[in-house]
């Protein structure tokens, strides 16, 4: 098996209800994904999926347990050393897109590049590259408002992938998008594992996507069942 | 310029710019009445404080200063070799329209006769300033120099007549700029005119000419004096002595009418702090709470940058430079706003020859710098309640 990228340990996550009840989400979750893996999650909706893609990508703090990148205990860093390890080593597919409103689409896509220390004429050759491979060059100067859904998942793609990061979380990235244009964002997630052996684990529901996962964890009541032969 | 705008503000941040401007305009205007009352207040206070005016002992109200009574020459002469004493000026003060109504009121219009070539008395204001034609010069009759609020109340230019009682028509020679105080009321005429008029007006006084009472004169019709002091004198002990030492004369001790006038004008205080205070709290509270809201909407940008690697610092600094930029934008608006509305304003009082507004550098400057900081502080605030949630948690609050 190849190295592991990131790895899980009993990862447990508690939110409070509307009335103020506990709502338990995650419960011992542990699981490890290798260099170059495609893995996707699968599960009900509810079943805490995208909870668990926010703890694996630092978006928030787990009530117990660990996220490990390569041999760093990343959930134990300070607040403020988290950020590069977001920045750097952690890149983010959104199902809404989460792209900022106020700024271009290549603007959206060089953000990525600002908060590493990257110079924008340094990035810039990149991000340009990049949107024409996924066919958004010519929205460069599009503001999201004024773009498809497609469109704005492919811009946010290469925001993600822009600093080239060895971890990618995609939460349900084809989930608002039709056919084509969730078999492009597929294609290119794959492609990142195969080509640049990066780490991509996928929130999905969708049985295609999940298909062309070199295993699936399966969600359940906040624990990982083992599905389709993969391991956890 | 717009560029650098451009760069540094983010779209959609017009209403913002307006909210804040909004806040800034009533703050600039409700301070701008409040310079104009401190002008007003300090202005009469500068005023008293630069002369000593004398009368001659009275007949009651408005002694010394309305022809109350009669400071005759032989006085003005026993004043001037006073110890301290450095000029004294005669004067004769009369009201323009000596209507009880109008009697000593903050209102009231003055004819003022001087000499234009005894050297002017009042050390805290030495020139009138003349903003059209020219001052009284020596020699001079049958001209008036006009003060700002008596010429706008009649619209008068140089060149025009205008009559002050008694049939009498004199030549407008000047215009003085805004004081903001008692000469902007004043219709200063040469002395000797002056005391024509009030013959004319006073048949008292003609009575006791005609009647040949025989040591009276024509230099002996002063209803006072304004005497300025040596340098290191101090002008309430000179008053004083001038009071012991010269009889039949009623003597202003200055530093006790700047106290009488401060009492009088305490209302005028406490309403102007009032106003102060109004206005910092309307414009501070729209200011601070337009900017921590327009931040508040933005929490979910915020967590996706930070979601992107961006540290509490590099979120501060962003945010700080657009709350700046908002802030010190919509200020500068606001200060345009406020000029606008006083000007609209003042330019229908002005012709009752009042003014509301007086918007001073230091109230400007004052305006843009509270702007500023205000904007910043609730920037800093808003941005150190948002780094506390996890990015996760900032998006979730912002969709």
């Amino acid at each position: 098996m190849a190295p592991i990228r990131v790895r899980a340990v009993g990862l447990s996550k508690t939110f409070r209800g509307p009335d103020g009840g506990p709502v338990p989400v995650l419960d011992g979750v542990d699981a490890e994904v290798g260099a170059g893996e495609f893995v996707a999650v699968a599960g009900p909706s509810g079943c805490g999926k995208s909870t668990l893609l926010n703890l694996l990508g630092l978006l928030e703090p787990p009530d117990r347990g660990e996220v490990w990148l390569g041999d760093v205990c990343v959930s134990q860093l300070s607040r403020r050393a988290q950020c590069p390890v977001r920045g750097r080593s952690i890149g983010y597919v959104f199902q809404s897109f989460l792209l900022i409103s106020s700024l271009t689409a290549l603007d959206n896509v060089l953000l990525a590049a600002r908060y590493v220390g990257r110079a924008r004429s340094e990035a810039l050759p990149a991000a340009r590259a990049l949107m024409e491979r996924l066919g958004v060059a010519h929205r460069a100067g599009h503001y999201p408002s004024q773009l498809s859904g497609g469109e704005q998942q492919r811009v946010a793609y290469c925001r993600a992938v822009l600093n080239a990061p060895p971890l990618v979380l995609a939460d349900e990235p084809t989930g608002n998008l039709d056919e084509g244009h969730a078999a492009v964002i597929l294609s290119e997630l794959r492609g990142l594992c195969r080509d640049r052996g990066a780490s991509v684990i996928l929130v999905t529901h969708r049985a295609d996507a999940a298909a062309l996962a070199d295993r699936t964890l399966s969600l359940r009541a906040g624990r990982l069942e083992p599905r389709g032969g993969g391991t956890t | 310029m717009v560029g650098v705008l451009r760069r540094l503000l983010p779209r959609n941040y017009l209403f913002t710019i307006l909210g804040i401007a909004v806040g800034v305009a009533g703050l600039v205007a409700l301070g701008a009445m409040a310079e104009r009352i401190t002008r007003f207040i300090d202005g009469g206070d500068r005023f008293v404080l630069g002369q000593i005016s004398v009368a001659g002992e009275g007949m009651g109200m408005g002694t010394g200063f309305t022809a109350g009574g009669l400071l005759r020459a032989d006085r003005i002469e026993q004043i001037a070799h006073v110890p301290g004493v450095a000029a004294v000026q005669a004067q004769v003060m009369l009201p323009l329209n000596p209507t009880t109504s109008q009697f000593l009121t903050l209102t009231q219009e003055l004819i003022l006769g001087i000499d234009p070539a005894a050297p002017a008395p009042n050390r805290q204001l030495r020139e009138l300033p003349v903003k059209r034609g020219r001052f009284l010069r020596t020699g001079d009759r049958g001209v008036v120099v006009v003060g700002s609020d008596f010429a706008a109340t009649r619209k008068l230019a140089v060149g025009q007549r205008l009559e002050l009682g008694s049939g009498r028509t004199f030549e407008v020679v000047g215009v003085l700029d805004k004081t903001l105080t008692a000469p902007d009321r004043f219709a200063i005429v040469p002395l000797e005119d002056a005391r024509d008029l009030w013959l004319r007006r006073d048949p008292l006084l003609v009575q006791v000419f005609a009647g040949g009472s025989g040591a009276m004169s024509r230099r002996d019709l002063n209803t006072g004096a304004a005497v300025s002091w040596a340098d290191g004198v101090d002008p309430d002990d000179l008053a004083r002595r001038i009071q012991k030492s010269v009889s039949g004369v009623n003597v202003t001790i200055p530093g006790e009418l700047s106290r009488v006038l401060r009492q009088s004008t305490a209302f005028f205080s406490a309403l102007l702090f009032g106003i102060g205070v109004l206005g910092l709290v309307i414009g501070g509270a729209s200011l601070s709470n337009t900017v921590t809201a327009a931040v508040f909407e933005r929490i979910r940008d915020f967590g996706i940058k930070r979601a992107l690697g961006a540290t509490d610092l590099q979120l501060l600094r962003e945010i700080l430079t657009e709350a700046l930029a908002v802030s010190v934008s919509g200020g500068a608006i606001g200060v345009v706003l406020a000029l606008a509305i006083g000007f609209i304003v003042d330019a229908r009082v002005l012709s009752d020859g009042q003014q509301l507004f007086l918007f001073s550098p230091r109230l400007l400057l004052f305006a843009l710098v509270f702007s500023a900081i205000l904007g910043g502080l609730a920037a800093t605030y808003a941005t150190l309640r948002i780094v506390r949630l996890s990015p996760a948690e900032a998006i979730r609050r912002g969709a």
